[in-house]
């Protein structure tokens, strides 16, 4: 019980700060690479005139922490938003949106078009098992330049 | 088409609720509602203990028994002799027999005596050795026979089955309500505080209308104050707490009564026990 | 269902148009601002989660969940409607789903889409 209550305090507070790290990050990151614009469409919408596309991936894989698994456990037998899992897979999205932005930019494009996003659950939790629970997300999408 | 960079400037995906208030709102639901549960099936259990068939508790003491460790020796064979009589004379006029009762001799170092749904009473053998008036072994085995009467088993293992319910869905507990699992804390059974007197009670009571008074038969209470902790009775006492405050209260009771306190103490056979 | 859901949501948030398809068809676009997305993650409570198995022994529709996600759906697109607030838009276009299962008898909603101004 001592043990399960002292996990408890390390994943809320180390995971907390961790996560308020991570976000002060991607805030900062954002704000440098707004200039790109990232759009979701451009199949079959005129695009720009450009002298070339490449292809640019970025992907992320994000785990929760310790009290946040045990909160949602606690949430999966009450029912409603589980609040706890939305800032990973927040954090998950922007992070990879920003590492594909950043290849682009590193490349020299001028935006990133058809974007489009996919998420898998990487922990066993998914499948009835206990422990891992992280989220993998991948970005990717056509720069131009 | 021009693009306008623009930031969000809220975390709109992100509900802003602290953390830790939306886990005092989650643990308070489930415990408020786990307690209701548990409550509301304590007053279920009481209501089918009542209800369940003399053959039903027969079948699940049946099925309980089977993992329990027993020994049928032919040397415990008169034991078990002596003590199915001594509890055949302990059961009132009116007891009923809907159940048969059956004594098992469980070899353990441990002091200890319990009953299972279904009749069947757990009699260890550390215990037989500590007795030393059949006085004092009645009162173990009319205690055990109050349970019996009340039904106590079957109510104890009622909770104890909800209980191992919600700690396995919230995937704390062992994680199967084995029946197996169930009946590793079989024999420690917890009763509420008036289970325990009012076995008590009966037990004294029994005892009086056998042998006409009440003496010796607290000796195994009066013993463990004297004796020193690592006694192997001092285990038995410890699943049953309170020494203390049991022996004041039947003390009370047996004067409010007029219980005979006093008498003559019967031996144990000799024969049987060497 | 979709249709249904997301036109609600519109209809609550000043009249955002909300579609799958690459334009306003109609209209012109003459503004973006990037992607807005909208994600939820729900649970049902566990006497759900037990009829739910318990339907899972004879197949067909699972109410339960049919309804979690639809109620997901609709928050994930309320969320990104707001996100598209934010920017000032009042279209957003080329508009996706993605569903995962996050966790045991959790789902996640997930609705991206580029918000964009048109005439």
């Amino acid at each position: 019980m001592i043990e399960f209550i002292i996990l408890l305090a390390v994943g809320y507070f180390v995971g907390s700060v961790l996560e308020k790290k991570h976000y002060k990050d991607i805030k900062k990151r954002e704000r440098k690479t707004i200039h790109v614009p990232i759009i979701s469409f451009g199949a079959k919408q005129a695009i720009p005139e450009a002298n070339e596309a490449a292809l640019f991936a970025g992907s992320v894989v994000v785990s929760a922490d310790y009290f946040k698994m045990f909160a949602s456990s606690l949430r999966n037998l009450v029912g409603g938003n589980v609040v706890v899992y939305e800032s990973i897979l927040d954090r998950g999205r922007r992070e990879a949106i920003l590492r594909m932005k950043e290849q682009a930019i590193a490349w020299g494009a001028t935006q990133v078009v058809n974007v489009r996003l996919e998420t898998a659950s990487i922990g066993n939790q998914a499948s009835g098992g206990k422990g891992l629970f992280a989220v993998e997300v991948i970005a990717y999408g056509t720069g131009i330049r | 088409m021009v693009y306008k960079p623009k930031e969000i400037p809220e975390d709109v995906n992100v509900t802003p609720i602290h953390p830790l208030v939306n886990f005092a709102n989650l643990l308070g639901t489930v415990v408020v509602f786990s307690a209701m549960v548990y409550l509301g099936l304590g007053v279920v259990a009481t209501q089918l203990v009542t209800r369940i068939s003399p053959e039903m508790e027969m079948k699940i003491g049946k099925q309980l028994l089977s993992s329990v460790k027993t020994t049928s020796t032919e040397s415990q064979s008169e034991k078990l002799q002596y003590l199915e009589n001594l509890l055949t004379s302990l059961q009132a006029p009116d007891f009923n027999t809907a159940i048969p009762l059956t004594i098992h001799i469980q070899k353990s170092e441990i002091a200890n005596a319990a009953i299972i749904p279904g009749g069947h009473i757990l009699v260890t053998t550390a215990l037989l050795e500590e007795a030393e008036s059949e006085n004092e072994l009645a009162f173990v085995l009319a205690h055990e026979l109050g349970h019996h009467v009340a039904r106590d088993p079957l109510k104890g293992f009622g909770r104890s089955l909800v209980f191992l319910t919600v700690a396995s869905a919230l995937g704390m507990g062992t994680g199967n309500a084995d029946i197996v699992t169930l009946t590793g804390s079989l024999t420690n059974l917890h009763y509420s505080r008036q289970q325990e007197s009012a076995a008590d009670v009966y037990a004294l009571e029994a005892i009086v209308r056998l042998y006409g008074h009440g003496d010796s038969s607290l000796d195994f209470f009066e013993r463990i104050k004297t004796k020193d902790k690592r006694s192997k009775l001092s285990s038995y006492f410890s699943t049953h707490p309170l020494t203390q405050e049991r022996v004041i209260y039947l003390r009370q009771v047996a004067t409010e009564k007029g219980w005979q306190m006093r008498g003559e103490v019967t031996d144990l056979p000799d024969r049987v026990f060497d | 269902m979709t249709s249904r859901s997301s036109r609600q949501a519109s209809s609550g948030n000043s009249g955002i148009i909300i579609t799958t398809l690459e334009g306003v068809p109609g209209k012109e676009i003459i503004e973006h601002y990037g992607l807005v997305q909208g994600s939820t993650i729900r649970a049902k409570h566990v006497g759900k989660d037990i009829m739910a198995g318990l339907k899972n022994l004879v197949g067909g529709e699972l109410k339960g969940y049919t309804e979690l996600l639809q109620e997901a759906r609709k928050e994930a697109v309320e969320r990104m409607i707001e996100q598209a607030n934010f920017v000032g838009a009042n279209a957003v276009v080329n508009v996706r789903f993605a569903t995962s299962s996050v966790a045991q008898g959790a789902a996640e909603l997930f609705a991206y889409g580029t918000a964009v101004k048109v005439q």
